[in-house]
């Protein structure tokens, strides 16, 4: 007799598999040579290798929730190193996209933050900022990190690495319509 | 004049039937000009299938038949035999493929049947045009040449020296043993390696229908089969063989002792320019090595070597020379050459002192090695934790994509000997254990039970931490990331194809596939003979093999080339080129373009004529002749252009 029910396509994994970084997802022999290469493998709670059979199973919440995909250094080490040409490194990118489009991300994940606040504070002055960024990524996270920086702020304003009015880019209107169609949001 | 043509239509079970509408092929072509007869069967190839065609020559009198079956690559041979037996030439046969080129590329219905129904259109048109043709029958040389004296060429050789037939047998080296030599034991019965090997080796330089010739490479190949001329370079050895006794004298006298590094150790130890390969090396003859001699490269030397030898058997005026020889066969059991793992400088080999190759680690427990069998590290201590790692260049896209296959096998034989020398942790990381052979698992087995750490995961790199060489990997089996300090790490690197495979595919006329090695006629039902009728390919040469393999190829291919020789004529295709000598301008281009030489220019009459025996259909000269003075048999423009109509009109 014949297997009864009806075979539902792993969504995910095509999801995934469709994805930059995702193209030979399909080809990876579980051999952990991405794993072994990694320098941040030691403090994830999925090695890459692992993460990858998960999206290959469907666990689309393990995946997408799991802390690995911010740890990611890229470093690309994985990536030269893979015997099967899988592209790790870009396929983590893939899962960090996917974790923030389907609100998977805990509104104070730190490494998201901070990516966040970083980008923002960029996007607003048009150079880096450490103060902004730091005042920013804290209290998105932990307010508490103001007290916890502020001996090292005071003391790097006293050897002069950290200013107190820092410049700005000159041309900020040109700027933001460049980063505007970058995002491909128009502009002239 | 009115043919009377039978078409037939295979099913091949549901390999065509499942794509193509056969009995409506069937209909259509029923209904062609001078087709009497049209059949669909379940397996035409089938005897039932074949006595149909039979009957029907026999009892309708067809002249001409077309089946539309499978590749004609598959089963022409055997349709054109069922024509024989029913009394008409095997040449007035057309095959329609209707497999691999309609119903195995695509899963449209429709379409097949239409692509069909054209092709087989195409072959009724054609083979109102043949005209029965016939095979000859040319003698064959006796004598079989075996390129390459590793184990799988020197059982090749030895088995059709047994058969009473002449066999050359032609080694690069000063030696032969291939790389069988260099090993220390054998899985999976762990008998050492030069305990089975050496008595064979004894045997090829004993055998009297067996010619050796080291130092020698195959440069130049003409001919066909049963006939077959071949140039051997045989490099000057500055020993006169006949007089060495193989005593070593030279060797302990040669002023360079201990400085050149030993290829037969793999750079483990140090030897003599002048000198002996291995002390069970066939012949058991010195060399002198013409790139480090002292009198061979800068012509000044106290010759201490020719001093010490009694029988004044240097000769340091030898030349090269080549050496014209005629076989039957050729057997080609070139071998391999080991992967160089200083192309992933993750490995850290040449970078830390104590990460081996396999090979090397095969000298080094080899009892007659140079470290009389202890494992020992660089700075003669042994080591405590030994790390082994799989897949060095084998199963990887950034180098070598083929499974090398012997190499678990051997890692885990590596580990089996450090346990057994050694009170040492061995750590072996895998990504899949393939030990497929007969006993294979079984020995796993049992060096599981030794104590082995078997890690499943590729080892991604050797580094050193704080001075201790450290591998880092994955336990994929723990999920965790690892960092096992170690004092040597073995690589068992891959088995790749011959770094000089394309002068040598180009001097025989073998293809290679995409790995890089010789390509055998079919992968499953005919592994041992080339697309080049009567040379056969034996060993690793073919694909990586371990030595049951190698030694089981070896046999097959003296097999092939005994039915080669035994019958002492070779039946050649009647498809060939013939040129209209009231035609031919005499401008030689088809001389130029033809691959097999097979065209040669007669100077009395200005005309160009083709050697039959030589020729093989290609058709390159045809194209070519700018007078249009050549006909290929079996090919004429005729054949082909009502060929073309048939699959061009509706």
């Amino acid at each position: 007799m014949a297997a009864t029910g009806q075979l539902k396509p792993n969504q995910f994994l095509l999801e995934v598999a469709g994805m930059p970084g995702g193209e030979r997802i399909t080809a990876c022999i579980q051999c952990g040579t991405c794993s072994g290469s990694c320098p941040t493998s030691y403090r994830m709670d999925y090695t890459p290798r692992k993460l990858l059979t998960m999206v290959r199973a469907g666990l689309k919440e393990r995946v997408l929730q799991s802390e690995a995909i911010w740890l990611c250094a890229s470093c690309y080490s994985c990536s030269v190193r893979c015997p099967r040409g899988v592209v790790i490194t870009d396929l983590m990118y893939a899962l960090k996209n996917l974790a923030i489009q389907q609100g998977f991300v805990p509104k104070k994940a730190v490494a998201y933050n901070f990516y966040s606040s970083f980008n923002r504070v960029v996007e607003d002055v048009g150079r880096l900022n450490e103060r902004r960024l730091i005042t920013r990524f804290a209290l998105k996270t932990d307010p508490a990190k103001l007290i916890k920086f502020a001996p090292l702020g005071l003391k790097l304003l006293v050897r002069g690495r950290l200013a107190v009015f820092p410049p700005s880019l000159k041309n900020k209107k040109e700027f933001k319509r460049m980063i505007a169609r970058g995002k491909g949001g128009g502009g002239k | 004049m009115q043919e009377k043509i039978g078409v037939y239509i295979c099913h091949c079970g549901s390999n065509i039937a499942a794509t193509v509408d056969v009995e409506r092929v069937a209909k259509e072509a029923g209904g062609w000009d001078q087709v009497a007869v049209a059949r669909d069967y379940k397996y035409m190839c089938s005897d039932p299938g074949q006595e149909l065609i039979k009957k029907d020559i026999r009892e309708l009198g067809l002249s001409r038949v077309v089946v539309a079956a499978c590749s004609p690559r598959m089963h022409e041979p055997t349709f054109r035999r069922a024509l024989e037996q029913a009394g008409i030439n095997g040449y007035l046969l057309e095959m329609a493929n209707i497999r691999e080129q309609c119903s195995w590329i695509s899963m449209d219905d429709h379409a097949s049947t239409a692509k069909a129904i054209s092709l087989t259109r195409a072959a009724v048109r054609r083979v109102v045009h043949h005209r029965p043709i016939h095979e000859r029958e040319v003698p064959v040389n006796n004598a079989t040449m075996v390129v390459g004296g590793g184990i799988s060429g020197i059982q090749a050789a030895l088995q059709i020296a047994q058969a009473g037939y002449p066999v050359y047998l032609i080694e690069r080296e000063p030696s032969i043993g291939g790389h069988m030599a260099k090993f220390d034991k054998t899985f999976p019965t762990m008998d050492c390696a030069a305990c089975i090997l050496t008595p064979k080796m004894v045997s090829v330089n004993q055998d009297p229908n067996i010619k050796l010739l080291t130092c020698s490479e195959v440069v130049h190949v003409d001919g066909y089969v049963g006939n077959f001329k071949v140039k051997v370079k045989k490099r000057p050895r500055y020993v006169e063989e006949h007089l060495c006794t193989g005593c070593g004298d030279c060797e302990s006298a040669c002023i360079l002792k201990g400085k050149i590094l030993s290829e037969f150790d793999m750079g483990l130890s140090k030897r003599s320019a002048a000198y002996i390969p291995f002390p069970q090396a066939v012949p058991l003859k010195a060399v002198i090595d013409a790139k480090n001699c002292l009198m061979l490269t800068k012509g000044k030397c106290s010759k201490a070597c020719a001093k010490a030898c009694q029988r004044e058997a240097i000769n340091f005026s030898q030349q090269e020379e080549v050496i014209d020889l005629e076989v039957g066969s050729i057997i080609l059991a070139t071998g391999y050459d080991l992967f160089d793992p200083t192309q992933g400088p993750q490995w850290g080999y040449g970078t830390y002192d104590n990460v081996l190759t396999g090979l090397q680690f095969e000298r080094m427990t080899n009892a007659s090695g140079p470290t009389q069998g202890k494992i020992l590290m660089k700075d003669g201590r042994e080591p405590r934790r030994v790390a082994i790692m799989h897949c060095i260049g084998s199963r990887d896209e950034n180098y070598h994509k083929h499974c090398s296959r012997v190499c678990c096998m051997s890692s885990v034989k590596f580990a089996h000997l450090v346990k057994e020398k050694l009170d040492a942790e061995v750590y072996e990381f895998y990504i899949d254990m393939r030990t497929f052979g007969k006993q294979y698992e079984e020995f796993y087995n049992r060096v599981q039970e030794e104590g082995v750490n078997f890690i499943r995961g590729k080892a991604a790199e050797v580094t050193e931490i704080d001075g201790q060489l450290t591998v880092r990997a994955e336990d994929t089996l723990l999920g965790a990331y690892r960092e096992i300090p170690v004092d040597m790490v073995i690589l068992n690197t891959a088995l790749v194809p011959r770094h000089d495979t394309d002068k040598v595919s180009q001097i025989f006329g073998v293809s290679r596939s995409a790995d890089g090695f010789f390509l055998e006629s079919h992968i499953k039902l005919d592994p041992v003979t080339t697309t080049t009728d009567g040379i056969h390919l034996a060993g690793c040469c073919q694909s990586p093999k371990d030595i049951p393999d190698s030694v089981a190829q070896g046999s097959a291919a003296a097999a092939q080339s005994l039915a080669v020789i035994a019958t002492g004529k070779v039946k050649i295709s009647p498809i060939t080129a013939s040129i209209d000598q009231e035609f031919c301008a005499g401008c030689k281009m088809c001389i130029g373009g033809c691959p097999f030489k097979a065209i040669t220019f007669n100077e009395d009459a200005k005309v160009s004529t083709v050697n039959q025996a030589v020729c093989k259909g290609c058709g390159t000269c045809g194209a070519i002749c700018p007078s249009g003075a050549i006909a290929i048999a079996h090919f004429s423009d005729q054949q082909i252009f009502a060929q073309i109509e048939g699959v061009c009109s509706q």
